[in-house]
């Protein structure tokens, strides 16, 4: 059997970061994904099945045969269906089709229960480190992975000790539209930080404005992820080997809390297994709670890191309120990716309600979601009347949604399914439970800024979606191995190491201990490229 | 899956869910051929129910103007067609009319807006007409 330095589990954002770090330090690793090493090819442009609109699949993994979880109800969930919480599971895991918006999370967001207190059953929590802590991260990953954005613009954050290293796309058409509207309700207005290159950058060319930008792969590897980014350069140093295919089944722990290794079996059902000084876990908020639990031992049988019942606990996402606009004039030119013009005016100091949310311009929406979600809800759905509101009036939509702050509660969470299984045998996550309530009063706040936004900026009419209370995750997964100080609230340490556990590992969205009213990924490539320095200068 | 008479119903409904007009109508647009493809793949509980809903509308049509369904004039379709939306039907029908012609609507749009990939949207026409350009 093969002793490795390290073995990254999952080669998602985290993982894949983690890859960089420490193959880049010489460290010799071993990186096992279930999903495939795609070529852009290989992820169709399917628009019924993609990570965007999975209306009868997706493009990114998992298989939709033989990976259910159950929910509360007892009902048994396929990858692509609602209440699954997917995210993307292949080589560069949510960051090979994502939508490339690479926000840092602002001071508060570290600081939620001493801005605001924490609600009665919410777990809002501090995290243990703060923004001056990460910022030189965020750095890091801007300049290493590629983000182009305008430091200038970003004035709900502390100054930029230094700029982004590419300049934002040329605003479309929809985006100058909305800009008008921010200047006329005098709220703050900035360009969308992307991992997208804006010119030729890292040896890849720049983005040429296709329209399927969000839930497929890059036409012209324009897009930064992982899979082009870190683990490219880990494979191209020779210390890294990456295993696609395969599914990690356990964690091999021994008595006395140190880690061996891991077992994993591949896609034709062979069982396989290698030993590591480190291994860390990186399989995204639900599997990697899910492989903790799979991992039990004597000494720890409710899961590696369970000691205090909080793998899997906090699960969170984003509430998205979306409101749609129809405009007299046409918003959409075809200049992709679309969504491109933010506000963070109300992520804080929002009256009466806990946080809030970023809220931006969305990206180019397929014919077939447009005429699914984004239509009115009045208009008849059939005959000459509908086709032609669809040829005259589809580009004529415009919208604006965001994430809002989700305020936790440990009753949202991830356990094991008692019965069901996957097609390797493995026991399947079990979800339940909901975020707090107070979540449902920001987002309805934040939905009617974004309604607001829209008719400053000349919609001749608006409606939209209030989210409901219900179980979040999905894509902007995070929460289910909290960091702390204290073990007994918290599953990692600050440094990302489970406690109890000298050389086993969290690095990617489990950590979180709140999720931020932006789009998560660069912060967790930021906790984990920290954390993945910090094991490297510790090894 | 279809007899003739069935594909003929099927074939003048989708025309009426999707009208030609300057641009092709859903059946030449490849609608029928996109759910007649979906039935074999994602839609295969569906695949005893649409014949059945074919041969309903076509009951339906018979009761009201003692016509074949294809046969009848557009705007009697219509009329028909809505009298299906909302559930208001003559003949006796297996299915409950509103749910099912809502669903058909779905997948008439779906044959017409996704990806040529997918069978229908034949040469990205519903793109053209809408103004939705692929590049990349
Ligand atoms: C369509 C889409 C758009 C998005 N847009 C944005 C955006 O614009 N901005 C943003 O900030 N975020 C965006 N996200 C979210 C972002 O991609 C995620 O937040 C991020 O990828 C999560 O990182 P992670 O490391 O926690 O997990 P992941 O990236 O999900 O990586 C986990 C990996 O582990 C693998 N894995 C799981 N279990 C096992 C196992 N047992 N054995 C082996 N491998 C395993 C998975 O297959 C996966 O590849 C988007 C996601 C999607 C799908
Ligand atoms: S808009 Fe198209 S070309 Fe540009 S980054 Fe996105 S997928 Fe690539």
């Amino acid at each position: 059997m093969t002793h490795y330095d390290a073995i990254i589990v999952g080669a998602g954002a985290g993982g894949g970061v983690a890859a960089g770090v420490l193959a880049g330090a010489g460290k010799r690793i071993l990186m096992l994904e279930r999903g495939p090493r795609s070529e852009f090819a290989q992820v169709p442009r399917d628009h019924l099945r993609s990570q965007r609109g999975s209306f009868y699949g997706h493009n990114a993994g998992p298989d939709i045969e033989g990976n259910p979880r159950t929910l509360e109800d007892g009902s048994i969930v396929l990858p692509h269906q609602r209440g699954y919480q997917n995210n993307a599971a292949m080589v560069g895991g949510g960051t090979r089709v994502f939508g490339a918006q690479a926000w840092r999370f602002m001071p508060q967001d570290f600081r939620m229960a001493s801005i605001y207190g924490v609600p009665e059953g919410s777990s809002l929590a501090d995290w243990p480190i703060d923004y001056e802590e990460l910022e030189p991260w965020y750095e890091r990953v801007e300049w290493e992975i590629g983000v182009s954005g305008t430091d200038s613009a970003m004035t709900h954050l502390p100054p930029y000790k230094r700029p982004y290293p590419m300049p934002s796309l040329q605003p479309n058409t929809a985006m100058r539209t909305h800009m008008k509207g921010l200047e006329k309700l005098g709220w703050q207005s900035l360009p969308m930080p992307q991992f997208i290159n804006s010119v030729d950058y890292n040896g890849r060319q720049a983005c040429i404005r296709c329209q399927q930008c969000v839930g497929f792969a890059c036409p012209v590897e324009a897009k930064n992820g992982t899979h082009n980014t870190t683990i490219a350069a880990a494979l191209r140093s020779g210390n890294c080997k990456l295993k696609s295919g395969v599914m990690v089944e356990r964690i091999d722990c021994d008595d006395g809390g140190r880690v061996r290794g891991v077992n994993w079996i591949d896609n034709a059902g062979e069982r396989d297994s290698a030993t590591a000084e480190i291994v860390i876990v990186s399989a995204g908020a639900v599997e990697s709670a899910r492989l903790l639990f799979n991992s039990a031992t004597k000494r720890e049988p409710n899961g590696l890191g369970n000691h205090s019942d909080q793998v899997g606990r906090h699960l969170q996402g984003h509430y998205y309120p979306l409101a749609v606009g129809l405009f007299p004039e046409r918003m959409m030119d075809n200049l992709g990716p679309g969504g491109g013009v933010a506000t963070c005016q109300f992520n804080h100091d929002n009256p009466d309600v806990i946080g809030g949310g970023m809220l931006a311009d969305d990206f180019i929406v397929l014919p077939i979601i447009s005429w699914k979600i984004y239509v009115p809800r009045d208009i008849k759905r059939w005959g000459l009347s509908a086709k032609q509101f669809m040829r005259d009036r589809y580009r004529c939509l415009g919208d604006i949604k965001g994430p809002v702050h989700e305020i936790p509660s440990p009753e949202g969470r991830v356990t094991l399914d008692p019965k069901v299984r996957d097609k390797f045998g493995i026991p399947v996550a079990h979800l339940s439970g909901t975020t707090h309530p107070e979540t449902v009063r920001t987002a309805s706040f934040i939905y009617d800024r974004a309604e607001e936004w829209l008719r400053a900026s000349g919609a001749e009419k608006v409606w939209g979606y209030r989210p409901d209370l219900r179980l979040s995750g999905g894509q902007h997964q995070a929460g289910t191995c909290r960091m702390g100080e204290d073990p007994a609230e918290s599953v990692v340490d600050p440094w990302q190491r489970v406690h109890g556990h000298d050389n086993l590992f969290v690095l990617d969205g489990s950590v979180h201990v709140t999720n931020g009213g932006f789009n998560p990924v660069l912060t967790i490539m930021a906790t984990s490229w920290r954390a993945a320095e910090h094991i490297v200068e510790q090894w | 899956m279809f007899n003739e008479r069935q594909l003929q119903t099927l074939h003048a409904a989708i025309d009426r869910i999707i009208p030609e007009d300057d641009f092709p109508g859903g059946v030449e647009a490849g609608v029928a051929d996109y759910l007649l493809k979906q039935l074999g793949r994602d839609l295969t509980h569906l695949a005893q129910d649409y014949p059945r809903f074919t041969d309903a509308l076509e009951a339906e049509a018979q009761a009201a103007h003692c016509q074949a369904f294809a046969a009848l004039e557009d705007g009697q379709q219509d009329a028909l067609l809505t009298r299906v939306e909302l559930g208001e039907v003559e003949a006796d029908w297996p299915l409950d009319p509103a749910a099912f012609f809502a669903d058909f609507v779905e997948h008439c749009a779906e044959g017409f807006y996704s990806d040529p990939g997918n069978g229908g949207n034949r040469d990205g026409v519903s793109w053209r007409m809408i103004g939705y350009e692929v590049n990349g």
